[in-house]
């Protein structure tokens, strides 16, 4: 008896088991017994539970290639030698060059495709590919497919300009799916400072860049959440000290400007627009930056 | 009997734990079509990304906050999606954010639940100019998802039925 009851149990749970998982349909049997087992009342561990519990404050940052085309809009002109090596991929052997070169390559990506630099910008999505799979993107990139259509619409600016969107969105679902929203800070951070790299560089090569200068400084209005995402203590295994000093230093320095605090003091004014001695100063911090981390 | 009842109530529990996780896969998936169709109603303007606010109503209000950066000489579309809400909830769009008492309220509405709504940085500049007397554009906008409270809400254990999320689509101009 003992025995026959004990198969018994197990075979209505096994029963259970497979209606349960037969129910993909998303539907809700209100008829169907073993649907009216309050499973709402389960519950999660806490990782798990944080996923579907957004925290209190939060932000959005922009895409590089909406950087780009601000800063395309501002005037800034196409320099050739401006942009970041793009065979240097292979001396990034730590998740941190990885992720921040990975931010570096995608603005010069952003950058060549907006002027019109099509052979250019297969090159750094060539490397795109290549460090997305160092840091666990791959799946971003599988199948070569993005390459494939880039070849296809090579002469295509727009083509070329959506297939950019669709990989910011690949890359964007993919983080989300895989719990590693807190690393696009990092690669945020790289793409940020090679696009005030390539402003700074325009604005001191070509003369009668305004657009440009104001452009500098508007974008230093992200710098904030960029630091407060790279806080993030799922970034602390990354030796990240280093680069949150040096942006928290820009930062100051450039708060300490006396061109921005008679800008935020002025609710009128519509522009900031930086003396050329602030230009200068902020521009050295940024290039400075920017070598330390394009340098393997 | 004992050991029925002991393999009974594992089972059960393994019952619970694959609904639960599967009930969630499928909030997800439902989310992630949301998104494609707040996505669509972005044309003509670019897209530039997604936020995606998940919370569960509680027995007391919450405010959730994103912040949103605005640039010079572009424009920008916001698009809701409120199909993944099981109550309705209100959404306000602020200047500044909500630690400020003198930020000026941009916009509000509820009755997103089941619903996409768009809303573009050109009807938010024109408030702020009109409201704070100034030919200033918005640097950055708050919005607050203004959660309501729910009476007999799991707090600490939320049920499905009390698990919300809002996609938000961003576009620009190009």
């Amino acid at each position: 008896m003992k025995t026959k009851n004990y198969w018994l149990a197990t075979a209505f749970v096994g029963t259970a088991l497979l209606l349960t998982s037969c129910n993909g349909d998303g539907e809700h049997n209100e008829s169907n017994e073993l649907n009216t087992v309050d499973t709402t009342e389960a519950t999660s561990d806490e990782d798990f539970e944080a996923l579907f519990d957004s925290p209190e404050v939060d932000y959005h940052l922009p895409s590089p290639l909406q950087v780009a085309s601000i800063f395309k809009k501002s005037g800034l002109s196409y320099n050739s030698g401006a942009t970041s090596d793009p065979s240097k991929s292979d001396l990034y052997t730590s998740d941190l060059k990885q992720m921040l070169n990975f931010g570096v390559y995608s603005a010069d990506m952003a950058y060549c495709v907006l002027n019109e630099q099509s052979n250019e910008a297969r090159k750094y999505l060539e490397q795109i590919t290549f460090l997305a799979e160092k840091i666990g993107m791959e799946a971003v990139f599988e199948n070569k497919d993005l390459i494939d259509r880039f070849d296809a619409n090579i002469e295509n600016k727009d083509s070329i300009e959506i297939l950019m969107v669709d990989i910011q969105e690949r890359t964007e679902i993919y983080m989300d799916d895989n719990e590693m929203q807190h690393q696009q800070a990092v690669h945020f951070a790289g793409a940020w400072t090679e696009g005030m790299q390539l402003g700074v560089y325009d604005f001191e090569n070509n003369p009668n860049k305004e657009g440009v200068g104001s452009q500098i400084a508007e974008q230093m209005s992200i710098l904030s959440s960029i630091i407060k995402g790279l806080k993030d203590p799922r970034n602390d295994g990354m030796d990240i000290g280093w680069l949150i000093s040096d942006l928290e230093a820009i930062q100051a320095r450039f708060d300490g400007f006396h061109s921005v605090t008679a800008y935020f003091d002025d609710p009128d004014a519509l522009e900031l627009t930086l003396t050329d001695a602030e230009y200068d100063e902020l521009g050295e911090m940024i290039k400075t930056l920017r070598t330390k981390i394009v340098n393997g | 009997m004992k050991r029925i009842l002991t393999l009974l109530a594992l089972f059960g529990i393994a019952i619970l734990f694959a609904q639960t996780a599967s009930n969630l896969t499928e909030f997800k998936e439902n989310i992630a079509a949301q998104k494609a169709e707040a996505k669509t109603q972005l044309n003509p303007y670019r897209f530039d990304g997604s936020k995606i606010t998940y919370f569960n109503f509680k027995t007391y209000k919450q405010v959730k906050e994103v912040e949103i950066y605005l640039f010079n000489n572009t424009d920008y579309r916001f698009s809701f999606n409120g199909k993944s809400l099981p109550n309705d909830i209100t959404i306000e769009i602020y200047d500044k954010n909500k630690t400020e008492s003198d930020r000026v309220l941009l916009k509000s509405f509820s009755e997103i639940q089941g619903k996409n709504i768009l809303v573009e940085s050109a009807e938010l500049n024109k408030t702020y100019q009109s409201k704070k007397n100034t030919n200033g554009r918005l640097k950055r906008v708050f919005v607050n998802y203004v959660i309501t409270a729910v009476a007999g809400a799991q707090n600490k254990q939320p049920t499905m039925k009390e698990r919300g999320a809002v996609v938000l689509v961003m576009g620009y101009k190009n």
